[in-house]
């Protein structure tokens, strides 16, 4: 079956792929003991292939199958081990990446052992909302507690992602369903970076990508998690912090709604991923407030800054979230793999994650489709930054505030390799209808020509465009040669 | 005599009296005790509620609560010796475990003092008969000297589990002598206050006083004992003569029999070695077998010991034997000892830190895979200790392997409070975890992880296998792991079918090209409800029954294949003359809606509708039907159920999904 329009473009096969290139492969096998790491970084240009022999390891939480090859690229990452294993490490170039063993002599020695206790006493509050669950009953379950809603934050390349992916694997390792909430628009949890998403983890990870992919068509391996996604178009919550709280707040009525419904949800809790934060950035404190808030978190995980910690500690002292509970705050150590991923790593992830949406990677190739559409049928609506700092007590839902964080956007050359995210509302809708419709998927500005007033746009699904606003804004920066 | 109900109402008030005990206060303190002295027709019940009291108050409330059992013991006597001095271990101990060092500190100042006469009392009997102090005597002695052993071995291997960074003075055994404490300790300058207080010529065994109320400002003066030396901890004092109380066996165990014990028991794990070579659990057991063997064949050691071990013994016997039924293992049976008093507190180690076992209802041990570590085992983090040098230790490094299971029923099992906001347990140098009561569940296992930097940082053993052994056998495909449970087994089946089919459509699906799909709107996200492991579109129905949303049944999407025939490709519906709608349905591309008749392909709608309906045909009609608007049905159906697995099954069958089919 031919799909009209452009084709899949095969991602450039990396250099182990090939079975020539195999053999030339060079292979290892390393022994880890009790709470040792196997730290790597894998630049795009090569492999990884880890398979575990003997003795059980995990990645981000989730455990390895045994005698099971994982291919990682692109990655700065880390497998340990509770116990030991043996893993085989087989890499098509030896020298073009970069991995070491750190061989902690004793437990307290790994910042593991903190995010498990962490972790175990989150598990005993589900367990015990599981029981006040049962005791509401099904019909009646926003009687009961709430599982624990748990939120990371610290500096920039403190492992937060990390122990956020942590926290969510272990916790549907054992029988729960975490949701997983990214506030961090730099990154795009199961959909593009710039947007804030929430999805609920009831199956294992995919260890050899971030989160895993946006649902597609096909059959996978690993069971596919369902985003909820809101674009944002800026880097950071400072760009536009009036634009920032409206999206976190109906992402988190959406995500409450949720756990309102869904016993299993509820339970789990939600474990929430958060931006860089700076001391010497009041903004991100407020932003952050305001997750805290408008989530009712109630534990709130400081990594790697005691400053950090001190300020939140002072900062939430004495408050409560709505269901009542004290805001604890923890400070944690950073994980001594924590390694910074410089805008340029950055960047290549984020390209790299734009193409994987349309194209698919290697595991899978994805079809997209390209169309002609003229200027006229299209609704582009674009993101305004806007850094005025919005006070705390602002009333983002009132109907008489006139300002508005979009503005129609005409088709231009400017527009060429933008992303454009297609939301859920009508080409009619107001800006702030438009604004808070969650993402429906991505469409790549392949084309612009101006003289005949017509765009190329390529889309993951051969569909008509038009019937629904697109919005974009300056983050993800344009792709340029996505197709290339 | 009082009637039992009026001693209900009594201890009623008595206890709510208690619970404003919040510090150690004087005056509260000396007016609880001038209500026992006045009620003594209640003793009993009085004596229940205090002990009762102490042991289920929050460990900073011990102390005030203990110091009321003093007062009343040292002030009214009998008959309160008689009933507290019943349950006066249990108490004591319980309450010693799950105390900070300081409080202790003090405890063992009372301790001392309840074994001397009452200062200044014409009676020369000590406050309790020996027959009940020597036994929380020896029970301290043991467990700080298997703490200094386990000290030692933890130097050893540097493995500072609890006294992590902090140097730790070697410190004798049994430090903080000459710390006054409250009860008679105190200068006479102080004879105001509360422990110093006694009641002229109330002897703790002699008739409670004729006047009541009436304190004397009765000091005493010289302490003579003050100054007793302890045992030390090396030389185990207070062997014999044990006092009844401590239910010694029929002395004289054979060394030999052990011997022959601990062979068999070496045997039947030799022989579980065998057969899972790659559990370390078992490594770790056989190990100490093989090192208290040795001990037993190359030390002469003394009976209370060798009791011990054959406690030990015993139970592991048990323990093997439940697991693998198979194996001929010759259980030694125990002599019917009546619980030796210096085991519960060993116990109490036992219980807290050992055990890992789910809430979830413990797979009986006959259905336990083979190949898969039962999940009480806790695997020693570190490598196992070089043979330890008495058997006590010993006894702790089993405990340490989690080979001893926990004792079904222990004297504080689900009463004590864990007190969540205690401070870190301070590592010096009795490191007894406080007390684990009920069932081993997460929650219990986690009571003691405060939300404290050094709490978190303490590395807990027994909660790893919580992540890996306990929750069953991975699957190979993809490292989850199914209990061995017959629930676990069920799932893993539909696991493994559920591998095997993606399996199978993903060779079929690489033919094929695939896409990304839509993401879902807002509110059918919200309505979605993860499946795990389901193939097919059944969970819909059950979804639309239990969600007690619409009832109407829901039809299935009729749909064939893209047929491959280019003649086929471009035919349209005889009926209706329009063409097919193509969507993806997960795997492949299909035509919606459409069913082959002949060599025709219709419509499925526009065919039912030109039969009839025929029964063969889910006839229910229904639109689009986002959120309850009808939609003009047109014979053309959105793919609403995925006939075919979908990994995250949308079961929202009142809302319009449309993730997969946008075209």
């Amino acid at each position: 079956m031919s799909i009209p329009g452009l084709g899949y473009i095969a991602p450039a096969p990396p250099p182990g792929s090939a079975a020539a290139a195999a053999a030339l492969a060079e292979t290892t096998t390393i022994k880890l003991e009790a709470f040792w790491e196997y730290r790597f970084e894998v630049p795009a240009s090569t492999t990884l292939t880890v398979r575990l022999v003997s003795g059980t390891a995990e990645k981000d939480g989730t455990e390895l199958a045994p005698n099971t090859p994982y291919v990682f690229t692109r990655i700065k990452s880390k497998i340990n081990t509770w116990q030991t294993c043996e893993l085989e490490i087989t890499s098509p170039s030896p020298d073009g990446y970069h991995a070491y063993v750190s061989k902690p002599a004793t437990p307290d020695q790994t910042s593991l052992v903190s995010y498990l206790n962490l972790h175990m006493k989150l598990e005993a509050a589900r367990a015990q909302v599981q029981r006040s669950i049962e005791a509401a009953g099904e019909n009646n379950i926003s009687a009961a507690g709430m599982g624990p809603r748990v939120l990371v934050c610290g500096p920039a390349n403190s492992g937060k992602t990390t122990l956020v992916r942590t926290l969510t694997a272990w916790a549907t390792r054992m029988g729960s369903q975490p949701m997983a909430i990214n506030t961090d628009p730099t990154h795009g949890m199961l959909s593009l970076p710039g947007t804030l998403s929430a999805a609920v983890f009831a199956t294992i990870m995919d260890i050899t990508t971030e989160w895993g992919g946006t649902p597609s068509s096909g059959p996978t391996a690993i069971p596919v998690k369902l985003p909820l996604s809101y674009l944002y178009g800026l880097r950071s919550p400072e760009e536009n912090p009036k634009l920032y709280r409206a999206l976190i707040s109906r992402l988190a009525a959406a995500t409450t709604s949720r756990l309102a419904e869904d016993p299993d949800v509820r339970k789990s809790g939600m474990v929430i991923d958060t931006g860089d934060l700076s001391v010497t950035n009041p903004t991100g404190y407020e932003a952050l407030a305001h997750v805290v808030s408008e989530f009712s978190v109630n534990f709130v995980v400081s990594l790697g800054s005691e400053r950090i910690t001190a300020d939140l500690t002072r900062r939430f002292a004495g408050q409560k979230t709505t269901l009542g509970e004290e805001i604890v705050v923890m400070g944690l150590e950073r994980s001594g793999g924590a390694v910074e991923r410089d805008a340029a790593f950055m960047q290549s992830v984020t390209e790299a994650v734009i193409k994987e949406y349309f194209f698919g990677d290697v595991r899978r190739n994805l079809s997209p489709h390209t169309q002609q559409v003229p200027f006229d049928a299209v609704t582009i609506w674009k993101v305004v930054e806007d850094p005025t700092t919005a006070s705390s007590d602002d009333d983002f839902y009132d109907p008489a505030a006139s300002e508005t964080s979009l503005e129609k956007a005409e088709p231009s050359l400017a527009m060429s390799s933008c992303i454009l995210a297609v939301v859920y509302a009508h080409v009619h809708d107001d800006p702030d209808t438009v604004r808070d419709a969650n993402v429906m998927g991505y469409v790549w500005v392949a084309g612009v020509d101006e003289a005949k007033r017509k765009l190329k746009l390529t889309a993951p699904v051969p569909t008509r465009l038009g019937d629904r606003p697109m919005v974009f804004g300056n983050y993800p920066e344009p792709v340029i040669g996505l197709t290339g | 005599m009082a009637s039992y109900q009026e001693s209900e109402h009594f201890a009623e008030d008595f206890r709510e009296a208690l619970e404003d005990l919040q510090v150690n206060n004087r005056y509260d303190i000396q007016n609880l005790t001038m209500i026992a002295r006045e009620n003594t027709e209640h003793a009993l019940a009085i004596a229940q509620t205090l002990q009762n009291h102490i042991k289920r108050v929050a460990s900073h409330k011990k102390l005030p609560s203990l110091y009321v059992l003093d007062s009343i013991i040292k002030n009214v006597g009998t008959p309160y010796t008689l009933f507290f001095g019943k349950r006066l271990f249990e108490t004591y101990m319980d309450a010693y475990a799950s105390v900070d060092m300081p409080t202790r500190r003090k405890m063992d100042e009372m301790l001392k003092t309840w074994k001397e006469p009452i200062p200044g009392s014409i009676d020369t009997r000590p406050v309790f008969p020996p027959d009940v102090t020597r036994p929380i005597e020896n029970a301290l002695i043991k467990a700080r000297t298997s703490a200094m052993a386990a000290q030692q071995q933890h130097y050893r291997n540097e493995q500072q589990l609890l006294g992590r960074g902090k140097p730790m003075p070697q410190q004798p055994p049994v430090p903080y002598r000459n710390t006054p404490t409250p009860p008679n300790v105190r200068p006479s300058s102080q004879a105001s206050g509360y422990p110093g207080n006694h009641s002229n010529g109330a002897g703790p065994f002699g008739p409670p006083p004729q006047a009541p109320g009436q304190y004397h400002q009765h000091q005493n003066i010289s302490m003579p004992t003050r100054s007793t030396p302890q045992p030390s901890a090396s030389m185990p004092a207070f062997q014999p003569p044990y006092p009844g109380g401590f239910g010694m066996p029929q002395p004289g165990i054979s060394v030999d029999a052990l011997n022959n014990d601990i062979q068999q028991l070496i045997a039947a794990s030799k022989a579980e070695f065998a057969r899972n070579p790659h559990d370390p659990s078992i490594q770790t057991r056989l190990k100490a077998l093989l090192d208290l063997q040795s001990i037993l064949q190359t030390q002469n050691l003394p009976q209370d010991q060798l009791v011990l071990i054959k406690n030990r013994i015993a139970e592991l016997a048990v323990t093997i034997r439940a697991i693998p039924a198979q194996t001929p293992t010759p259980v030694p049976i125990a002599p019917a000892v009546a619980v030796a008093p210096p085991l519960q507190l060993l116990r109490q180690c036992r219980r807290s830190s050992a055990t890992p076992q789910v809430s979830t209802p413990q797979p009986p041990p006959a259905t336990m895979a083979i190949r898969s570590p039962p999940p009480q085992r806790v695997e020693l983090p570190k490598p196992a200790a070089p043979a330890p040098s008495d058997a006590l230790s010993l006894v702790e490094m089993l405990r340490k392997a989690g080979m001893i299971p926990p004792p079904s029923t222990g004297p504080s099992n689900g009463s004590t409070p864990i007190p969540n906001h205690m401070p870190p347990m301070p590592s010096l140098p009795f490191p007894l975890p406080r007390p684990v009561s009920g069932p081993p569940t997460v929650e219990n296992m986690t009571s003691d992880i405060t939300s404290t930097a050094s709490s978190l940082k303490q590395f807990r053993p027994h909660l790893v296998p919580l992540l890996f052994e306990s929750l069953g056998t991975q699957c190979t495909q993809c490292g989850r792991r199914f209990k061995n449970d017959a629930e676990g087994r069920k799932k893993k089946t539909a696991h493994m079918d559920w591998h095997f089919k993606v399996n199978q459509r993903i060779a079929e699906a690489d033919k094929a090209g695939q896409n990304r799909g839509w993401l879902v709107d807002e509110h059918d996200w919200v309505g979605t409800r993860e499946t795990i492991d389901v193939i097919g579109g059944i969970p819909t129905a059950q979804a639309a029954a239990t969600q007690g949303g619409s009832v109407a049944k829901l039809p299935k999407m009729q749909y064939i294949p893209v047929p491959d025939d280019p003649v086929l490709l471009n035919s349209v519906c005889p009926i209706c003359q329009e063409k097919f709608k193509q969507v993806y349905l997960d795997e492949e591309w299909v035509w919606e809606d459409a069913l082959e008749v002949g060599d025709r392909i219709y419509h499925a709608s526009c065919h039912r509708e030109a039969t009839g309906g025929s029964s063969t045909v889910a006839a229910v009609k229904y639109g689009g039907g986002g959120r309850g608007t009808p939609e003009p049905v047109l014979g053309k159906r959105k793919a609403e159920v995925s006939l075919f697995h979908s990994p995250i099954h949308l079961s929202s069958p009142e809302r319009k999904h449309t993730p997969f089919c946008f075209i």
